[in-house]
């Protein structure tokens, strides 16, 4: 480690990184564009211009992603040279600028308005026409480009290079022409296209799901984790007004997914934003009709009083927390613990995403849990008497189908975000799903990771843990004599 | 007056098929190889010598050369392959001297190369050649495998343990590949987009190795030095810059071409003496001393000498030494244009203060020269020119677009504002059929 004093302090550099990132590490924050921790520095934006004096040599002003530290060196990250430079540095920045920030998605978490604020530019002196490009350049069916807003960071060029590995973004042209193009106008492809969005620094590149959805300042963020696979990235779930989830963003998690997540997490707005859910169904004279909770619950309870052969299978879904209650239910109901083992979904690579649409698999084996495909437990099922099926998708990862086939005389009690029609169903009971509970998922590696709120459930619904509890045999109501 | 002093840089060139082996190799053409091979003379004193000559680059920064060499690894410590770039991507408006050079003596480069080579010991030598010049590289093609059928290049040269290649590449055509890490890029076959710096070439240069790049005419210095000794050298010169170069002159003169004159030669002589005066009998408005990139100078100071030194004194720089100059009916405004038109043409678009800064002098000078200026525009001008350079961008081609344009605010400021209150170019106005003429 080296030293060196910033800002007065005396702190400790890792030589081996950019004067930039020394100064991230001990807050003291420096504009940039160019420069992402995740990428190669190319020092090309020239703004985060910091104040340097290393020995006797008389104080200059640098960019701190291309300057390594030395030993004993001063850092002046405020001083009023290199404000002046980055100021400098933003007035060209802004020159062909569009402006259109009142119909930018990027408005509100756009690092050019920021600093712009920040330095104080707040009078544009160039008198020339703003230069016209394409406005809006669909980059395949997920990414669109608009060339008039793009500050050139190159960024996302070098993203492609450097992280999936393949090139699939360039500057073309020269100088003040140059733009940012796919090779030969080919649309962009690949499972980590929507990380480029993330990534830029101005809404030159925006996500076609999120373009004109929200304004980024209504919506309500929470750190959780993605459950499309058993990666477990760290994900922002992005909140509009408390309602719907509207943006699925990567959090940095150094052992994880670091800056980074695939397409197919960041597109899972379907799961997380599921239709209505009747808080508890049992199955009468006209189908499956609406009750209470309380009734319901009773109605499983005296399922697993009256029969003996009793199932309980939970989808990978379930939170430790929530699968150790059920273990419980399990022991107490005589029942073996059951984790539907779905296969791979063929969406594997060697980035991040695992091909294993279970979040939370390795988790509840370590629990104790008997992993079994799909096929086994339909077997499982055919030869119960109860079944208690249980967490958010299972349905979905048992087959509507193979569900739909199984014997009327099954008691089976679903316990999912979603009702699919088969006959075997005796009761359903609506669930919270990942973005309504919190708890804790183990991914592939044995990394635990948080899932939280991001809001309210439904009304009528209750958290699987309560429906656990209130499933335990040793629970009585009101009217039953044991 | 001309003066009397020894030529050596364009003496071969005046023979006749100065280009082939057997005119060369009559001329003296590598006996400075032969002896410091036969002699086995230490690697380190043929730097030296370069070193102590004080030959300046003359490709327009005029880094001393030697000084370059001693910066390349001790080859004791770092076993990594090292080589020399040549940067012959001669793309500087107004610059043409190594053309000339490529062409009629292409030999006294590769001899050049091949004793760069032996003193730094290199793997292999590139030379990078503009894409235009279609000619000088096919001559210069012709050299090297004229060289290598004479055992001069390649393996074992001359039945010595030392070998030696020499490469050619073709440039397509951009300024930008000119900058030493720009040429570096392109060699490697990427686009030619510099490098920031640190690591400097000498560390970090052709696909990662320990390089040197250097100009063509400070290569071809290269032989004489080594053969006649460092002290022959400063016979000729100053003592900052001592030896002879190659001065294009150009522009508004009876004689424009490529002349040979020792450094510290005024530049009246120059222009009087070699180019023959301003052409039509006219009167001289204003120089650029040493290419499109330093800054313009007012015609009293002709009289300025032709050295680092003298030239940095009177407030521009020193270049290549490609003199452009201009009659009093040439509009400085337009030349301007002209200029800032070409940089914005040729940034490379990486730095955000080059890319649109280049573009916004263009721009303003555009409208200044058409008349649609305003007095703030002049002082933008200057504003913007200081907020390029120096040194604020990874590469000089900031600082090249804003030097021509502070010295234009600087010196003739009264003609720009005469712009802006003409509406007009005044000189249009005043005599209309001489411009252009």
């Amino acid at each position: 480690m080296t030293k060196i004093i910033l800002n007065g302090r005396e702190v400790e550099a890792d030589p081996k990184k950019p004067l930039i990132a020394a100064c991230f590490k001990h807050a003291s924050h420096v504009p940039h564009y160019c420069y992402h921790p995740g990428l190669t520095p190319v020092g090309s934006c020239r703004i985060c211009q910091v104040s340097v004096q290393e020995g006797d040599r008389p104080a200059r002003v640098v960019v701190a992603c291309r300057t390594p530290v030395s030993e004993g060196m001063v850092v002046d990250t405020e001083s009023e040279a290199a404000h002046a430079t980055r100021r400098e540095c933003l007035e060209f920045l802004l020159k062909d600028h569009p402006l259109d920030c009142p119909i930018c998605d990027k408005a509100g978490e756009c690092t050019l308005q920021d600093y712009t604020y920040q330095e104080g530019q707040d009078t544009g002196v160039s008198a020339e026409p703003r230069q016209n490009f394409e406005k809006r350049k669909s980059l395949g069916d997920k990414i669109v480009l608009d060339q008039e807003r793009c500050i050139l960071c190159s960024r996302c060029v070098r993203f492609f290079e450097e992280v999936p590995g393949k090139a699939q973004l360039t500057v073309s042209g020269l100088g003040s022409r140059s733009k940012i193009e796919t090779f030969g106008d080919r649309p962009l492809e690949g499972n980590y296209q929507g990380n480029i969005t993330d990534i830029c620094p101005v809404g030159a590149l925006t996500f076609k799901q999120f373009r004109f959805q929200a304004r980024v300042w209504n919506l309500f963020k929470k750190s959780s984790t993605c459950g499309e696979c058993s990666r477990g990235c760290a994900v922002s779930v992005e909140v509009l007004r408390k309602g719907e989830v509207k943006r699925i963003r990567p959090r940095y998690d150094a052992e994880v997914n670091q800056w980074w997540i695939c397409d197919v997490g960041r597109m899972a707005l379907e799961g997380a934003n599921p239709g209505e859910r009747a808080p508890a169904l049992l199955r009468g004279y006209a189908g499956l009709e609406p009750v209470e909770v309380e009734d319901g619950l009773e109605a499983v309870r005296a399922a697993h009083r009256a029969h003996e052969r009793h199932a309980l299978v939970v989808s990978p879904w379930i939170t430790v927390e929530e699968g150790r209650a059920l273990l419980d239910l399990a022991q107490s109901i005589g029942a073996t613990p059951t984790l539907l083992s779905p296969p791979s979904n063929g969406l594997e690579d060697d980035l991040l995403h695992t091909g294993d649409p279970g979040p939370n698999r390795r988790g509840l084996v370590e629990l104790g849990f008997e992993a079994r495909s799909p096929e086994e437990v339909l077997e499982l099922l055919a030869g119960a008497e109860t079944a208690v099926l249980f967490g958010e998708r299972i349905a979905e990862l048992i087959g509507h189908e193979g569900l739909a086939g199984l014997p009327s005389d099954l008691r089976a009690f679903l316990f999912d975000v979603e009702v699919p029609e088969a006959a075997c169903l005796r009761g359903t009971f609506g669930l919270a799903n990942w973005v309504e509970r919190s708890g804790t998922w183990v991914n592939v590696d044995g990394h635990a990771g948080r899932i939280r709120p991001a809001r309210p459930m439904p009304a009528g619904l209750r958290l699987p843990l309560d429906i656990v509890a209130a499933l335990s045999p040793t629970v009585t109501t009101g009217g039953d004599a044991r | 007056m001309i003066p009397s002093g020894e030529t050596y840089l364009l003496k071969r060139a005046e023979l006749s098929e100065s280009h082939l082996l057997k005119t060369y190799r009559r001329s003296g053409g590598y006996e400075a190889l032969e002896k410091v091979l036969k002699e086995g003379v230490d690697p380190a004193e043929v730097t030296a010598r370069v070193k102590d000559s004080g030959l300046r680059g003359r490709g327009g920064a005029g880094f001393p050369t030697g000084l370059k060499w001693t910066f390349m690894p001790d080859p004791e410590k770092d076993d990594r392959k090292r080589y020399m770039a040549v940067n012959a991507d001669e793309s500087e408006p107004g610059t043409c001297k190594d053309r000339v050079l490529m062409r009629e003596d292409p030999h006294g480069l590769v001899e050049g190369c091949l004793l760069a080579a032996y003193a730094m010991r290199l793997e292999a030598v590139y030379i990078y050649v503009r894409g235009e010049y279609r000619f000088p590289y096919q001559r210069l093609q012709e050299a090297i495998d004229e060289a290598r059928a004479a055992n001069l290049v390649g393996q074992n040269i001359l039945g010595t343990k030392f070998s030696c290649e020499i490469h050619m590449h073709k440039g397509a055509g951009a300024y930008i590949c000119g900058e030493e890490t720009g040429l570096m890029e392109s060699l490697e076959g990427k686009r030619g987009h510099p490098r920031p710096k640190p690591p400097f070439p000498a560390g970090f240069g052709l696909w990662g190795q320990p390089t040197t790049v250097n100009n063509v005419e400070s290569i071809f210095n290269v032989p004489f030095i080594v053969e006649r000794g460092a002290a022959w050298f400063h016979t000729m010169g100053t003592e900052s810059s001592p030896g002879n170069f190659l001065c294009g002159i150009s522009g508004h003169v009876e004689r424009p071409g490529v002349y040979e004159v020792p450094l510290g030669i005024s530049a009246r002589t120059i222009l009087e003496e070699y180019a023959g005066g301003v052409w039509k009998g006219r009167e001289l408005k204003a120089w650029i001393p040493g290419g499109s990139s330093t800054g313009l100078l007012p015609a009293t100071t002709i009289d300025t000498n032709m050295d680092h030194d003298s030239i940095k004194a009177a407030g521009s720089m020193f270049g290549t030494g490609a003199m452009i100059m201009f009659d009093q009916t040439a509009c400085t405004v337009r030349a301007s244009k002209v200029l800032a038109r070409f940089y914005d043409h040729e940034s490379c678009g990486q730095c955000s203060q080059c890319r649109e800064g280049t573009q916004w002098l263009s721009e303003i000078f555009g409208r200044i020269e058409e008349g649609r200026g305003t007095m703030a525009d002049i002082d933008n001008l200057e504003r913007l020119s200081k907020q390029m350079a120096p040194g604020k961008t990874i590469c000089a081609l900031a600082d090249a677009a804003a030097i021509p344009t502070l010295a234009v605010v600087r010196h003739f400021r009264d003609e720009l504002e005469a712009h802006v209150r003409a509406g007009c170019c005044p000189l249009k106005k005043a005599a209309p059929a001489e411009v252009g003429a």
